[in-house]
C-alpha cells in the first residue's frame, strides 16, 4: 500500500466519481502529492495505472496508438489510452496544459456521457471498459493565455483542488517519508512555509513537498542543514543572487 | 578657525557620547534588496516598501556630557505603518560588521510579525519571543546581539526609577520569556535598536486619510528619498481665523481664501534639505487640499507652439452608448500626435542590467527551433507518418507526407503597446518615484527587450480631453526602427488630461488590424479606469471601453491588460474576461513584470 495521508475529503469524493463513471480533473500546485494520490486510490480500486506524463511534443497518436513495422509489415499497437480504456484501468494524464492542443480533444468523447475513443486512424470505436477512469491533473500556477485549459474541457470534469498540506500534516508527510526527526521536519516546514510568502513576488515556483522531502533525505544522509536546504531549496527556485541570500537568510533562522 | 576649531570639538565630543562604528557600518541601500525579500517571506506585507527613517526626539535621560555634545536626543527608531516597514538608513551600532547585518535581518523579522499589544516593552517582549521560540538559528543571532548591546546600554545611578526601568529593561532582553512590570518614570526609556516602535509614539498621531496624503506629498527631502519625518498636524479646521488686515469693502474684485501647497516648490535652496533634517517637526496644514477639491473645469491644452506635433487632421471614430445600445457616429476626434521636440538619448543607466538581462532572454525567442511534422520536403524522416502511410498504403501522393520539418522560427506575433498618460498617472507611488516614471521605465525596458525578439512591435500613449480630442501619441510606430530616436520620445512623455479609452483602443485596433502577422495582441497598460469629463465617467467609460474590446476580439486581436490598479478586480474581468488582465500590486514592479508577461503570453506560439 502506498503511504499517502489523506488531507481532506479526496477519497470520498474520488470514489463516488467513479462510482458514477465520470472523469475527474485534479488541479494543484507542483509537488504536492496529486500523482501520489492517484496512485494511492488506483491502488486501492485495485486497478491498474497507466501514466502519461504531457510535454509539449506529445501528440494525440502517442496517446492512442500508432502503426509499427513488424517483421510481416505494419501493425497497429495501442498507446496508453487506448489499452486503458479497453481493459479497464486508471488512465491518468498528468500536466495535460502542456501537451498539444489535438490531445485534448481526444478525451472529449471520452470524457461525457458517451465514453467512447474513436480510433481515426484504422476507424475503430471502443467503448471504454466499466472500470476505466479517466483523471488528469494540471497546474494553474502560471498565466498564459495560449496554454490555459479550454473552458470547453475543464467543465467536463468533476474536479479537485490539491494544495500544500497544512503544517502538522506537512510536517508528518516528511518524517515518514524520510524517517527524519520531529524537530528537523518541523524545522523544515517552517521555512518552506515563509519562502511559499514569496511566490508570486519574488519567485516563480514555490518549495513543493516533494522538495522539503528531498532537503530531509539529503540531511538524514549526513549532509549539513545548510547546505542541503542551499541545495535542495533554494538554488532550484531562483537565480536572483538577492533573493538567493535573502533566503539563505532564512536557513539560518532555522539551522 | 573658530569653525575649525568648532568642528573638532563636536567630533570629540561627539565621539565620547556615541556608540558609533563608522567602520563597520552597514548601510540600507546596500540591504534594502534583500531585507524586502526577507521581510515578505517572514510575513510582512508584499505591497510594503523598505524606507529609512529619520531621526526622532526621545526625551532619555542624558548624561552631563551627552547634554554639553548636545546627542542622545534623537535616535533611529524602527517602525512600519500600512505603507511601508521604515529602518535606519544606517546601522553602526556594532564595532563587528556581521553583527549590524543581523540587527537589520533581526528588525525585519520583528517588523514582519503582527502587532501584539500596545505597550512598547510587552510588545516586543512577546515579539522576539515567538520569534526565538520558532527559529533556533535567529534564537542565536539575538542573544549574541542582546550580549553585545547590554555592554552598550545606559548606566544610571543606582537609586532612582530610571534605574529601575533600565535594569527592568534589560532583564527583559535577556529573558524575554518572563514578562516583567516595567517601572514608569518622567524620562522615556532609552531605546532599544533591538525593538520595533509604533509610528506615532512620541508625537501626535496621523489620521488615516490625511496620512495619505502626506506620503504622496512629502518631497521635503529630495535626494534622501527614503528618509520618512516625523509630521504633526496643526490645527487650521477653523477657516474662519485667517487674518484680513484690509477692509473688504475696498476690494474691487471677489476673492477667496486660497489654501496654496507650498510643499511642492520646485526651486527649493540647496540648504533646505539640511534645515529638514534639523528640523524636529514640520507641520503640515490639514486641509491643504480644500481649495481645489470640488472643482471640475476643462484643462486648456497647451498653446500650439509648446505642444506636440498633431499629425493631419485627426480621426473620426464612433463611441457606444450603451443606453441605446448603438454607436454615436464619428462621436470621437482621434489625433495623433508626435512630440516632434523630444531629443534622441540612450537608455537610462538605472535600466541597462534590467534591460541586459531580459534581452538575453528575449534573443533566444527568435531561434527558437520548432518541428513540424507531415511536411512535403523536410531535413528529417517523419517515421509516425511513414509507417501509417505503410499501412494504409496511400496510392496518392499528396498524402506522402514523410518527412519533419525544423523551421527556425515560427514566431508569428505583431504587439501594440498602449499606455494609459493620463494626469492620474502623475500620481507618487513612493517619494521620489510617479505612476509616470513606472511606466516610462517599462516601456524603455519592454522596447529594449523586444527589439531583440524580432516580433514587430508599436508603441502609442493617450490621453483625452472630452471626445473633441484624444490624443495619441506616437512612441514608436512598426516600421520605424528602436532608435535613440524613440527612445527621446519614451523620455518626454508627459501625463496630462484624462482616460478615453475605447477610442484609443479602436484606433490601436485599426493600426494591429493591417499587421501581416498571425497573432496579434494588444496589451494595454493602465492605473485606473476609465474617465473623462463628460458622461465617460462611471458605466459610460466601461461599457465603450468594453465594446472597443469586443470589436477587437472579433477581430482577431488578443487584447491583454495589465493594471497597477489594485481595485482593478472590480472591473477588469467585466472589461477584459477573466483570464485577459493581470494586477501589479507594486507599481516599481511594472517594467519587470511587462516584459515577463509578454514573454509569458507569447511563448508557447512558436
Amino acid at each position: 500500500m502506498t503511504d499517502y495521508q489523506v488531507q481532506s475529503n479526496e477519497v470520498g469524493i474520488f470514489q463516488a466519481a467513479i462510482d458514477n463513471h465520470l472523469p475527474l480533473l485534479i488541479k494543484g500546485p507542483t509537488g504536492c502529492g496529486k500523482t501520489k494520490f492517484v496512485e494511492h486510490m488506483a491502488e486501492k480500486l485495485k486497478r491498474p495505472l497507466y501514466t502519461i506524463a504531457c510535454h509539449d511534443d506529445l501528440s494525440a497518436s502517442d496517446l492512442v496508438g500508432r502503426h509499427l513495422i513488424g517483421k510481416d509489415g505494419t501493425f497497429w499497437q495501442d498507446g496508453p489510452l487506448t489499452k486503458a480504456v479497453r481493459e479497464g484501468g486508471v488512465c491518468y494524464i498528468d500536466e495535460i496544459v502542456e501537451a498539444r492542443k489535438d490531445t485534448t480533444v481526444v478525451l472529449h468523447p471520452l470524457s461525457d456521457h458517451r465514453r467512447i475513443l474513436p480510433l481515426e486512424k484504422n476507424g475503430e470505436i471502443i467503448e471504454a471498459h466499466k472500470d476505466f477512469v479517466l483523471v488528469v491533473s494540471y497546474n494553474p500556477g502560471y498565466q498564459n493565455l495560449l496554454k490555459g485549459l479550454k473552458p470547453s474541457t475543464k467543465q467536463r470534469f468533476v474536479t479537485l483542488e490539491f494544495d500544500y498540506p497544512k503544517e502538522e500534516l506537512e510536517i508528518s508527510i516528511v518524517c515518514q517519508q524520510t524517517a527524519i526527526d520531529i524537530k528537523t521536519a518541523s524545522q523544515l516546514v517552517g521555512l518552506a512555509r515563509e519562502i511559499r510568502n514569496l511566490k508570486d513576488s519574488d519567485i516563480n515556483e514555490s518549495v513543493s513537498t516533494r522538495l522539503i522531502i528531498y532537503t530531509a533525505l539529503m540531511i538524514k544522509n549526513g549532509l549539513s542543514a545548510q547546505d542541503a536546504c542551499n541545495h535542495c531549496l533554494i538554488l532550484p527556485l531562483t537565480d536572483e543572487q538577492e533573493t538567493i541570500e535573502a533566503l539563505k537568510r532564512l536557513v539560518n533562522n532555522y539551522f | 578657525m573658530e569653525e575649525f576649531v568648532g568642528e573638532v570639538w563636536h567630533k570629540i565630543i561627539t565621539k565620547k557620547t556615541e556608540t558609533n562604528y563608522q567602520d563597520s557600518k552597514v548601510t540600507l541601500d546596500d540591504q534594502g534588496a534583500r531585507l524586502a525579500v526577507y521581510y515578505r517571506a517572514l510575513g510582512g506585507n508584499s505591497a510594503h516598501n523598505i524606507n529609512g527613517c529619520d531621526k526622532r526626539v526621545v526625551t532619555t535621560r542624558r548624561m552631563w556630557l551627552q547634554k554639553i555634545a548636545g546627542n542622545g536626543r534623537k535616535f533611529h527608531l524602527t517602525w512600519k505603518n500600512q505603507h511601508g516597514l521604515y529602518l535606519p538608513p544606517y546601522i553602526a551600532q556594532f564595532a563587528d560588521k556581521r553583527l549590524n547585518e543581523n540587527l537589520y535581518y533581526w528588525l525585519a523579522s520583528m517588523a514582519a510579525q503582527e502587532t501584539v499589544c500596545d505597550n512598547i516593552i510587552e510588545n516586543n517582549r512577546r515579539l522576539t519571543l515567538q520569534l526565538i521560540q520558532s527559529h533556533p538559528g535567529l534564537k542565536r543571532q539575538y542573544f549574541e546581539l542582546v550580549d553585545t548591546l547590554l555592554t552598550q546600554r545606559p548606566r544610571y545611578p543606582e537609586q532612582g526609577d530610571d534605574y529601575l526601568q533600565e535594569q527592568a529593561i534589560q532583564a527583559s532582553l535577556k529573558n524575554p520569556e518572563q514578562s516583567l512590570l516595567i517601572p514608569s518614570t518622567r524620562f522615556q526609556h532609552h531605546p532599544v535598536p533591538l525593538w520595533i516602535y509604533p509610528s506615532e509614539a512620541y508625537l501626535l498621531s496621523v489620521d488615516d486619510e490625511t496620512e495619505e496624503e502626506l506620503t504622496g506629498h512629502s518631497d521635503i527631502i529630495d535626494d534622501k528619498k527614503t528618509i520618512k519625518k516625523q509630521a504633526q498636524r496643526i490645527d487650521d479646521e477653523r477657516e474662519t481665523d485667517g487674518l484680513i488686515i484690509f477692509q473688504l469693502e475696498s476690494l474691487f474684485s471677489w476673492s477667496e481664501q486660497v489654501n496654496l501647497d507650498r510643499c511642492e516648490d520646485e526651486t527649493e535652496n540647496e540648504d533646505s534639505e539640511s534645515a529638514a533634517e534639523d528640523l524636529d517637526i514640520i507641520s503640515l496644514a490639514k486641509k491643504r487640499k480644500a481649495g481645489s477639491a470640488g472643482i471640475k473645469f476643462d484643462l486648456d491644452l497647451p498653446a500650439p507652439e509648446n505642444d506636440d506635433l498633431p499629425l493631419g487632421s485627426g480621426m473620426k471614430l464612433p463611441e457606444w452608448n450603451y443606453k441605446t445600445k448603438s454607436f454615436k457616429k464619428d462621436f470621437c476626434l482621434v489625433q495623433p500626435m508626435l512630440s516632434d521636440e523630444a531629443l534622441p538619448c540612450p537608455l537610462p543607466s538605472h535600466l541597462k542590467p534590467t534591460a541586459n538581462k531580459l534581452a538575453q532572454l528575449f534573443s533566444h525567442l527568435s531561434c527558437n527551433p520548432a518541428r513540424i511534422n507531415k511536411q512535403q520536403d523536410g531535413s528529417e524522416i517523419d517515421m509516425d507518418s511513414w509507417m501509417e502511410g505503410l499501412a494504409s498504403n496511400f496510392k496518392d501522393t499528396s498524402k506522402q507526407n514523410f518527412f519533419i520539418n525544423d523551421k527556425k522560427s515560427l514566431r508569428d506575433i505583431s504587439c501594440l503597446l498602449l499606455t494609459d498618460i493620463s494626469l492620474s498617472t502623475e500620481a507618487h507611488v513612493s517619494e521620489s518615484k510617479r505612476v509616470i516614471d513606472c511606466i516610462r521605465d517599462s516601456i524603455f525596458v519592454f522596447s529594449e527587450a523586444l527589439q531583440y525578439s524580432q516580433d514587430p512591435f508599436a508603441i502609442y500613449g493617450f490621453s483625452s480631453i472630452k471626445n473633441k480630442q484624444v490624443r495619441y501619441q506616437m512612441i514608436k510606430n512598426y516600421s520605424e526602427p528602436y532608435s535613440d530616436q524613440v527612445r527621446g520620445r519614451i523620455q518626454a512623455i508627459k501625463p496630462g488630461f484624462y482616460t478615453r479609452m475605447g477610442a484609443a483602443i479602436r484606433q490601436s485596433t485599426l493600426l494591429l488590424e493591417k499587421q501581416p502577422t498571425k497573432q496579434k495582441l494588444l496589451l494595454i497598460v493602465s492605473d485606473g479606469k476609465p474617465n473623462d469629463l463628460d458622461q465617460y465617467e462611471g458605466r459610460y467609460g466601461v461599457e465603450d471601453t468594453r465594446q472597443a474590446i469586443l470589436e477587437a476580439k472579433q477581430k482577431g486581436i488578443t487584447p491583454f491588460c495589465i493594471t497597477i490598479d489594485t481595485k482593478a478586480n472590480d472591473y477588469l474581468p467585466y472589461l477584459f474576461g477573466s483570464q485577459n488582465f493581470s494586477i501589479i500590486k507594486r507599481p516599481q514592479d511594472l517594467c519587470v513584470e511587462l516584459p515577463k508577461l509578454y514573454l509569458n503570453l507569447t511563448s508557447s506560439l512558436s
